[in-house]
């Protein structure tokens, strides 16, 4: 079995028997649905009327855009760079989203005290933390389903351009651009409650240097797992191992070289991270939940 | 929709449901009107409210203490020293204190917002830790810190909701508690572009929102000005008429006269004094009678008078204990062709049992 997996496996069935202890937890999970939901809707409703996304998300759009000005390469190589340029945008642009959504959502609730209204009301911290975690997933979602729609649109727009040329080899490889696509959203969720596990229990400023650190741990997994291999010292061999098996293997979830070199996609190896990433993520926040609900607000 | 298993309490009282006085969008305040919004606060099940199971006592706190411990501090601050405190049903209690003495402390440990480092409370019997005890709570913080990029109907929806209140019972509910705190003509205003007394009252809203048996106002008035502060006092006075129980922390010491009846002084984390106000200030301790029309010689012969303590730009002072002699002192005063104003026994204000209070504990601090 993959060791990041038999590890998060454990650590769940560790966290499970640590909130089937707290008792009032148990019964509480059913009825938190609606609060769960209420404090999402409200998360991202505030988000559609802070403009700084919205300007970001426009800043994307027009970057993918500019990339069809590109008409000097041929047509397969057009496509080769809209589709690795366009996928880089929609990775950097949504982590960055991300991070920045993501590690100002709780501190930015107790810093403003906003919290104080409705820890007042009979709403648990972990439906808090969830509703937080959820709206972001919903923002999160909508952004990178803008970004993914005008990257398809610039694609099929520059088919359309070229296909009448002679000996055109412009392949948009659509299906393999969504793919792409929604294992990155995938990425930024597993990284989105990890930084929200981390908000929980530090400042918004080592809760920004700490994603900027795991996304880029997360991003070169196999070569910690290498460095970890190769390790004589046994500390640093240790060190690199408990960082391979609790950062996320973030660069599961990219796909970008698959589709932009057109070279056929391994689809069972995206659904595993998947399945890891949720597995993950639930862990992370049930982490979050117990940390916040023994934080003094 | 899923039902919320807090609205149990609720269900039990039945929701609030507040008349709209007929503001009907106008720009005056029709909830403090001479018809207002207040008068017309009923609740249609207002017989079937939830009884508290053990007498009258809704709040008690037993050794309640909170440290705050950092690196720097290890061995910690005391904010709340072995707090002993308990508020009965339907009184209006008031914790009053300089900044730092524990109020607000006080309060968050009540809401769950901190936890207490030892001691314990209960609220309606069961403990602070019972979620479902703040179904039963309303809480209005200091300073009002809602949302700000939401308008007062987009925030009492909200709010509203956190109670499971269906969308049509949050919609009555919105008409109807913006009507009650005068803000129906200003509904779209985003909470920002509030003015402080607009946010207060939204902020009182928000804490109505569930009909609340026990409500807790941290430092209502603050901030505002003086008609926002007349508005927020009679607004806590309607409540306080229709049975609600009240815990409030304040500094404006007259507002805490008018509106409390019960004051418990705090000072650096502990409870110095409590009780009514009549029992706090004691009973008056001299006489005074304002007069006019005597000049210094002819002052002479009544601050010679024995009982009279002193005389000050007209105002003559006496002992409390030689009330006996308070005819012979006018007598005197009417021969010396002065003119007699007004006779009072003033009670001590609370700022002077405030004073006298924490005086005892740090002498230099009362100066």
């Amino acid at each position: 079995m993959n060791p990041q997996l038999a590890f998060l496996i454990g650590l769940f069935i560790v966290i499970v028997a640590l909130v089937l202890t707290r008792r009032q937890w148990a019964p509480a999970a059913v009825h938190a649905v609606p609060s769960v939901w209420r404090i999402a809707k409200i998360t991202v409703a505030e988000a559609r009327r802070r403009r700084v996304i919205q300007a970001v998300v426009i800043l994307v759009v027009l970057i993918l855009i500019s990339m069809t000005f590109f008409s000097y390469l041929s047509p397969q190589e057009q496509s080769r760079m809209l589709i690795s340029g366009g996928l880089a945008a929609i990775t950097v642009f949504g982590i960055l989203l991300a991070i920045f959504i993501a590690a100002f959502l709780i501190p930015q609730e107790l810093e403003s005290r906003t919290v104080y209204a409705i820890l007042a009301k009979p709403v648990r911290r972990f439906e808090f933390v969830l509703g937080k975690y959820v709206g972001a997933l919903i923002i999160l979602a909508a952004i990178v389903a803008t970004m993914t729609v005008v990257l398809v649109g610039v694609l099929m727009l520059q088919d359309s351009l070229v296909q009448d040329l002679p000996d055109s080899a412009f392949n948009p490889n659509l299906k393999g651009v969504v793919f792409a696509a929604i294992m990155n959203y995938f990425a930024i969720a597993v990284l989105t409650g990890l930084i929200i596990l981390i908000s929980t229990v530090a400042s918004t400023t080592m809760t920004v240097i700490s994603a900027f650190i795991i996304w880029a741990v997360g991003s070169l997994q196999s070569t910690i797992s290498d460095l970890a291999a190769h390790a004589e010292l046994p500390v640093t061999k240790a060190l690199l191992t408990v960082v391979y098996l609790i950062v996320p293997k973030l660069e599961n979830f990219d796909f970008r070289n698959e589709v932009s070199n057109f070279v056929p996609i391994s689809y069972g190896t995206g659904w595993e991270a998947v399945i890891q990433g949720i597995g993950y993520t639930a862990v992370v926040l049930i982490l979050a939940s117990i940390f916040f609900n023994d934080r003094q607000v | 929709m899923q039902e919320n298993p807090y609205l149990l309490d609720t269900r039990i009282s039945g929701p609030i449901y507040w008349c709209d006085s007929g503001g009907k969008g106008t720009g005056s305040s029709p909830a403090f009107g001479r018809h207002s919004g207040i008068g017309d606060f009923v609740s249609k099940h207002g017989g079937r409210r939830q009884r508290v199971a053990s007498g009258e006592i809704v709040l008690q706190t037993d050794g309640l203490t909170k440290v705050y411990r950092s690196l720097f501090t290890p061995v910690g601050v005391k904010a709340v020293d072995d707090l002993n405190l308990s508020v009965r049903r339907g009184e209006t209690y008031s914790i009053v204190g300089p900044n730092g003495s524990g109020k607000t402390t006080t309060l968050k440990i009540l809401l769950g917002l901190i936890f207490p480092t030892a001691g314990s409370a209960t609220i309606f019997d069961k403990s602070i830790a019972d979620l479902s005890v703040r179904g039963q709570i309303g809480f209005l913080p200091e300073d009002a810190y809602l949302y700000d990029v939401f308008n007062g109907e987009e925030l009492l929806d909200f709010y509203a909701g956190l109670f499971g209140y269906s969308k049509r019972r949050r919609k009555e509910l919105v008409d109807e508690l913006l009507s009650l705190v005068g803000m129906q003509a200003n509904r779209k205003v985003p909470f920002r572009e509030c003015s402080k007394g607009m946010r207060q009252r939204l902020a009182l809203a928000q804490a109505l929102v569930n009909d609340p048996e026990l409500l807790i106002l941290d430092e209502p008035t603050s901030g505002l000005d003086p008609a926002g502060r007349h508005q927020m006092t009679r607004l806590i006075l309607e409540l306080k008429r229709r049975g609600k129980t009240i815990l409030l922390c304040s500094h404006f010491l007259a507002e805490v006269e008018e509106v409390c009846d019960r004051v418990g002084i705090m000072y650096r984390g502990r409870l110095v004094a409590e009780g009514t106000l009549s029992e706090l200030a004691g009973e008056p301790t001299e006489i005074v009678v304002t007069t006019s029309g005597i000049d210094a010689m002819r002052a002479e012969q009544i601050t010679s008078h024995s009982g009279v303590l002193g005389m000050d730009d007209g105002v003559v002072r006496i002992g409390h204990e030689s009330a006996g002699e308070l005819w012979s002192v006018l007598e005197t005063i009417h021969r010396a062709g002065g003119k007699i104003l007004e006779v009072r026994r003033p009670r001590p204000s609370l700022q002077d049992v405030f004073v006298r209070a924490i005086r005892q504990d740090a002498p230099e601090e009362a100066q």
